[in-house]
């Protein structure tokens, strides 16, 4: 049947490039996060190199994540509220609290780590001593005991902060999830499909900066942290395989779902192919998979960074296209919503970026980034020449 | 019982001369480019078999309304008459209620900078007066009252007429009803705007 629409009120899309990068950074923080527990929380010995260098990005991203929400909001002076007024049935009123407990939590985490480096730190002198020794709010105990409750405590807070971490992006996947206006959105899938895009992004986005980290604060990067490396790109193989087939079930599912959701599906593989198919599935999720099934180039590091950068672009553009793309199908009238990205949004998008990478470069080069193993070797050594020596293999 | 407000639209005494669009924009000082009330015209067929549509779309102050469930700082609330009101003082702009809304109710007005949407004409309501589209129509196509009273219009054209509301399967519960509203007009016709149909 034809029919034209002769009348009609244009709508906005509200919710921007903002919302999909804010989903995007508490993703990689949680996925982050969760790759490196597996040394403290979980045992797996080799994973304990790198717990520090996660736990720091996982800190920061989540910080600074939730600027975008704050410059999004139309009222930002009144994201007091979302404090003094609680609704229980409102995923983003859940979201207030994990978002306070997860990044408290890790960084309860992160001192336990980083304590006895810091005491061991303390003799070095100038800021970093002092910072270390702000740091330590006193607790410079160097004892069996006191050592053994690092551990424990390490081991604790780490636990608490994986479901933490599921929560604080799972809760995301909520948001979107429960608005059954929107079926491109409104599947069970979701939280499930936030988590496991974030562990693919954030082990993505990981293997990266354990790269930058190791090679700016020991010069090169080790035997062992190369064996890692491919250890991590093999999980994140599996991370991309699990991903890609929850992808593959969400798709089926809104295909043979409501009007709404396959005219949703249709749209993602028609209108939005170039970026559902081309950017998010191919290049972001195929292509690096390929890369990774190949136990040589899982080796190499060139061939890990460049799949670990295509699922950091892929998930983005997963973000970006369901966020955006969802409310691109309208509720009422006959047009599609257009999306135009203001360039107050990129500006905005960029300086926190920008500002990201600014704090975590200095965080890492001001805290004591030495891990078992290399610090191990260096402390004996240092031991045995220099007794003063700072015992950091930096 | 308390009261239930409550709207019925009568699409065959209906015109299309959008005085109830101008109206509201008019009472409740709706900035341009939004509106909290609005008439969606179509046309479907082909000559010489026809047929025009209209459908005034405005809040439907559900009784399970999303944009409440989502509301995080809970500054969308309903009265007991069932009303769904914006506390401006409250609201954050986060927009949350904006995308979860199944009609596109709700906007940001650029000068308070908060949600806002059709309030039912609250104030007037409260005033003992109509609101100012029910006051405004000419052809005489809207009601409002109290659902609960037996006796109030929509009551009467609830009991007597067939009624439909847009997307009941959205278990929003929908309080503004339409006579003889056209399927084609109630939700957009997402395969021929998408593409996908046959």
């Amino acid at each position: 049947m034809i029919t034209v629409h002769f009348f009609d009120v244009p709508h906005e899309i509200y919710w921007g490039l903002l919302i999909a990068l804010y989903f995007y950074y508490t993703g990689m923080s949680a996925g982050s996060f969760i790759l490196t527990s597996l040394g403290t929380v979980f045992g797996i010995e080799k994973y304990k190199k790198v717990s520090k260098v996660g736990v720091i990005m996982a800190i920061v991203l989540l910080l600074f994540a939730p600027l975008h929400l704050l410059f999004d909001l139309s009222q930002p002076g009144r994201f007091i509220n979302l404090f003094t007024h609680v609704n229980l049935t409102s995923a983003m009123s859940w979201g207030v609290y994990l978002l306070i407990l997860y990044p408290a939590c890790l960084m309860i985490y992160a001192w336990f780590l980083f304590r006895q480096d810091f005491v061991k730190g303390l003799n070095q002198g100038g800021f970093k001593a002092s910072l270390y020794r702000f740091l330590l709010f006193g607790k410079t105990d160097m004892s069996e005991a006191s050592k053994e409750n690092d551990k424990k405590q390490a081991k604790f807070f780490g636990t608490l902060g994986v479901p933490l971490a599921l929560a604080v992006h799972g809760y995301t996947g909520f948001i979107l999830g429960n608005v059954q206006a929107r079926a491109i959105w409104h599947t069970p899938l979701m939280p499930i499909i936030f988590l496991m895009s974030a562990m693919v992004s954030g082990t993505g986005l990981f293997i990266i900066v354990l790269m930058l980290v190791e090679k700016f604060k020991f010069g090169r990067l080790n035997e062992d942290i190369k064996a890692l490396i491919a250890d991590i790109a093999n999980l994140m193989k599996w991370f991309i395989v699990v991903d890609g087939a929850l992808m593959i079930i969400y798709f089926i599912v809104l295909w043979y779902s409501s009007e709404s959701g396959y005219a949703a599906g249709y749209f993602l593989l028609h209108n939005e192919g170039w970026s559902f198919l081309g950017l998010e599935n191919i290049l972001g999720m195929l292509v690096p998979l390929l890369i990774l099934l190949s136990k040589k180039a899982r080796q190499s590091l060139p061939a890990v960074v460049i799949a670990s950068v295509l699922t950091i672009i892929g998930v983005l553009a997963m973000r970006i296209n369901l966020v955006i793309g969802g409310q691109k199908l309208p509720l009422t009238g006959s047009k599609i919503v257009e999306y135009v990205t203001s360039g107050q949004d990129i500006a905005i998008v960029l300086g926190i970026a920008l500002a990201v990478i600014v704090v975590l470069s200095f965080l890492y080069s001001v805290l004591p980034m030495n891990r078992p193993g290399a610090q191990e070797r260096a402390e004996i050594q240092g031991n045995k020449t220099i007794p003063t020596t700072k015992g950091v293999a930096q | 019982m308390g009261k239930r407000y409550a709207m019925v639209i009568d699409l065959r005494k209906c015109v299309g001369c959008h005085a109830c669009e101008v109206a509201c924009k008019s009472e409740n000082n709706v900035p341009l480019g939004v509106n909290r009330s609005w008439v969606e015209e179509l046309e479907t067929g082909k000559f010489p078999n026809v047929s025009r549509h209209r459908l005034p779309r405005l809040c439907n102050h559900c009784e399970n309304p999303s944009c409440l469930n989502v509301c995080p700082v809970k500054a969308t609330y309903q009265l007991e008459d069932g009303t769904v009101l914006v506390d401006y003082e409250r609201c954050i702009g986060c927009k949350y209620c904006i995308a979860a809304c199944p009609y596109d109710a709700r906007f940001i007005n650029r000068e308070r900078k908060t949600a806002e949407k059709c309030t039912y004409c609250h104030d007037r309501v409260a005033a003992g007066l109509l609101p100012a589209c029910v006051n405004t129509c000419i052809g005489g196509a809207r009601y409002f009252g109290d659902l609960n009273d037996p006796q109030s219009e929509v009551a009467k054209l609830l009991a007597t007429e067939a009624v439909t509301v847009s997307k009941p399967e959205t278990n929003n519960r929908p309080q503004t009803y339409y006579i003889r509203a056209d399927e084609k007009a109630l939700r957009p016709n997402l395969l021929n705007i998408v593409g996908g149909g046959k």
